[in-house]
């Protein structure tokens, strides 16, 4: 087979930040006004070297489709500014061939004032795309974004889909040679959302370059067919998609253990630690983490109880997203009522959870009194454990059965 | 297939080439910039209108009547003032909007690129179509006061640009300390406001005497504003002095304003 030509060198992509160093606060007035006279004179005496990314190489052949992956700050968005030309590299080289567009945000530009007509020549315009191009792809566009009649209004009055469906139709109608996709796809209903993700694929399909970023391991196995793992500003990892995964899963999963200490953990949200504090947490029935979809997850945890006459105690337990978006929360009745000091084990099930396949977070919140009720706040530990889910089968499907039916029941905690 | 290369401080003649070839986008920006001005308003580009015969009105009042100052070449007062005013108007508002670039069009400069002359560029094409705007009105009412400018009045768009020329180098100058010091932002308006009065836009460069000529026609603005007037008004002598100042400056400035820009544009989007 003919060797297909190489269409973004990518040579020692060097970037360093300045990062703003807070040191130890002064002790009287004196010294802060040495110091605040120090910083005006040289106003890089407080800054530290932050190297985004230190020495990233690697070459795209065309109609590649590369998957990005890597754990917050290893530096996949300044990799991606980068290419698309929005901030310069410290130190190294790029090369492209052929047009390269960004879609790092749906809605660039969009001005509220103008009408929906208006915006799409505008933020077609900012995406690189030519009048003539636009003209020619409008009927089109405004099929996609389903806007119909309230095209010659303007944006101002639109629903939150409206405005995102009317952004995603111009960008994703932009004809590139090479695409750089940060994670967009989540916009709108999830009817809309899988609309989208046809799109790409069918984008895809066409035999661009893309180069996509994203925490979604499942719409990287569908879109990508080669996987770069990013930790720490370099490339740790370029080749199979499956492969890839694995290593960004146990990098991620640096912080994921089966026991969690948190005697000395900074807790900025515990209100009465002095009262009463979980000291540790251990998961039972896995050595991995990874539950199935309706595998209950199941963990002891230590309490310490500082005075008397507590009383009830119960138990709150939030979920994250990776990137730190909220997913759902649920509580437990009050399940001790404890009256003399010392430390108690408590036995946790989550059950029946519904999460669609992903990695998650979750946030302990022990509380005094009834959880739904009383919120007296006694401690509080976020993250406290790392866990993923995956299909039953160890499929990828993209929505699983029940997903978006994410109903908690009541925490299950007896005493051990 | 188009070759880009990405470097630090990366070539010149290709950032050239791109701003030709996202000329189109420079006139979206004008386009949205007047569209949103004067969408909401119910008289629409009247407010281009109102608000500048109204201040016209104060000045000519002010420096006319109540000061008695001499208008320039027998020119109605008011035709003076507002010849004044014109090329004053493009003058400040390509300083405001050039300086303030980086901030205003954050948001869409740190998730998409172009390259960041376009977006000055496209406010100053904005700039233009008001004070064309402003200048008609100001046609109509000398035809209806029966003041008839002369054929001098055709180089104009010469005058137009020289303002623009000056307030966007000071503005491009300006931008990329705006970046790092939000207090310009302040601070600009208000030397607008004294500057207006320390050239003659509402008064002649005549009722400064003779011996401090010379030192008022440094202020760059003064050949500027002035030349504008002479083309308008029919007898009115040129004053080379000051004009020959104000080229000197723009010579000056805009190469060090558009240096100061490309320095800043390369890596704003890492400190705003």
């Amino acid at each position: 087979m003919k060797e297909k030509p190489v269409v973004l060198k990518i040579e020692n992509i060097k970037k360093r930040y300045k990062i703003k160093v807070i040191k130890k606060k002064p002790e009287n007035k004196i010294d802060s006004a040495k110091l605040a006279l120090k910083s005006f004179l040289n106003p890089n005496s407080n800054k530290e070297d932050f190297w985004a990314l230190s020495g990233v190489n690697f070459n795209v052949e065309q109609g590649e489709k590369i998957g990005i992956i890597g754990k917050n700050g290893a530096g996949k968005s300044t990799l991606l500014k980068i290419i698309s030309r929005i901030t310069e590299p410290t130190d190294g080289r790029i090369e492209m061939l052929g047009k390269i567009s960004s879609m790092l945000e749906v809605g660039t530009g969009f001005n509220s004032e103008l009408t929906g007509r208006e915006n799409v020549y505008l933020n077609g315009a900012i995406l690189g795309m030519t009048k003539a191009e636009i003209d020619a792809k409008f009927d089109e566009i405004l099929e996609f974004s389903e806007v119909g009649k309230f095209i010659d209004t303007p944006v101002k009055r639109y629903s939150s889909g409206m405005f995102v469906r009317l952004a995603f139709a111009v960008a994703s109608h932009l004809e590139p040679d090479i695409l750089l996709v940060d994670e967009v796809l989540a916009v709108g209903d999830t009817r809309f959302q899988k609309k989208c993700i046809d799109k790409m694929l069918e984008i895809a399909a066409s035999g661009k370059t893309i180069l996509f970023v994203s925490h979604q391991m499942n719409t990287i196995r569908q879109l990508c067919d080669r996987v770069i793992v990013l930790s720490k500003g370099k490339v740790i990892f370029d080749g199979d998609v499956e492969e890839g995964i694995k290593i960004y899963n146990s990098d991620i999963y640096t912080e994921k253990k089966l026991h969690y200490e948190y005697k000395n953990l900074h807790r900025s949200q515990a209100k009465e630690l002095d009262k009463a504090e979980v000291l540790s947490l251990d998961i039972l029935n896995t050595d991995t983490c990874v539950y199935k979809v309706n595998e209950s997850i199941d963990f002891n945890i230590k309490v310490n109880i500082k005075i008397h006459d507590l009383g009830d105690i119960s138990l709150r337990a939030f979920f994250w997203q990776n990137d730190d978006s909220p997913v759902s929360v649920c509580f437990s009745k009050p399940f001790a009522n404890i009256n003399t000091p010392g430390e108690y084990n408590f036995n946790v099930k989550i059950t029946d959870h519904h999460l669609n396949p992903g990695v998650y977070k979750a946030t302990l919140n022990l509380l005094g009194g009834s959880s739904r009720v009383n919120e007296n706040n006694l401690d509080y530990i976020s993250p406290a454990f790392v866990f993923e889910v995956v299909n039953e089968d160890g499929t990828a499907t993209l929505w699983a059965r029940d997903w978006g039916r994410c109903n908690f029941k009541n925490l299950e905690i007896n005493p051990i | 297939m188009r070759k880009t290369v990405i470097e630090p401080n990366g070539r010149n003649f290709q950032y050239w080439k791109d701003i030709w070839n996202y000329r189109e986008l420079a006139l979206n920006f004008a386009k949205r910039d007047v569209t949103v001005r004067y969408k909401q308003t119910r008289i629409g580009l009247g407010w281009a209108v109102i608000a500048p015969i109204i201040n016209v009105f104060v000045m000519t009042f002010i420096f006319g009547n109540l000061a008695g100052l001499e208008s320039d070449g027998n020119a109605p007062y008011f035709v003076m003032v507002y010849a004044g005013t014109i090329p004053w108007g493009l003058f400040s508002k390509a300083i405001t909007s050039v300086s303030s670039t980086f901030i205003t069009n954050a948001d869409i400069m740190k998730k998409v690129y172009f390259p960041r002359l376009i977006s000055p560029i496209g406010t100053s094409i904005a700039h233009v179509i008001d004070s064309l705007v402003a200048l008609s009105i100001l046609l109509i009412m000398m035809l209806i006061m029966g003041y008839f400018p002369s054929v001098k009045f055709l180089l104009f768009p010469v005058f137009f640009l020289i303002c623009l020329l000056l307030g966007s180098s000071l503005g491009l100058f300006l931008s990329s300390f705006n970046v790092k010091w939000r207090d310009l932002s302040q601070i600009i308006p208000f030397a607008i406001s004294v500057g207006q009065y320390l050239t003659p836009v509402a008064y002649s460069i005549d009722s400064i005497p003779e011996n401090f000529r010379l030192i008022y026609s440094l202020n760059p603005a003064t050949g500027a504003i002035n030349a504008f007037k002479w083309c308008l008004i029919k007898d009115m002598p040129f004053d080379w002095t000051s004009f020959i100042i104000t080229i000197v400056w723009i010579i000056f400035l805009f190469p060090i304003g558009i240096y100061f820009f490309r320095k800043t544009e390369r890596t704003f989007v890492d400190i705003v």
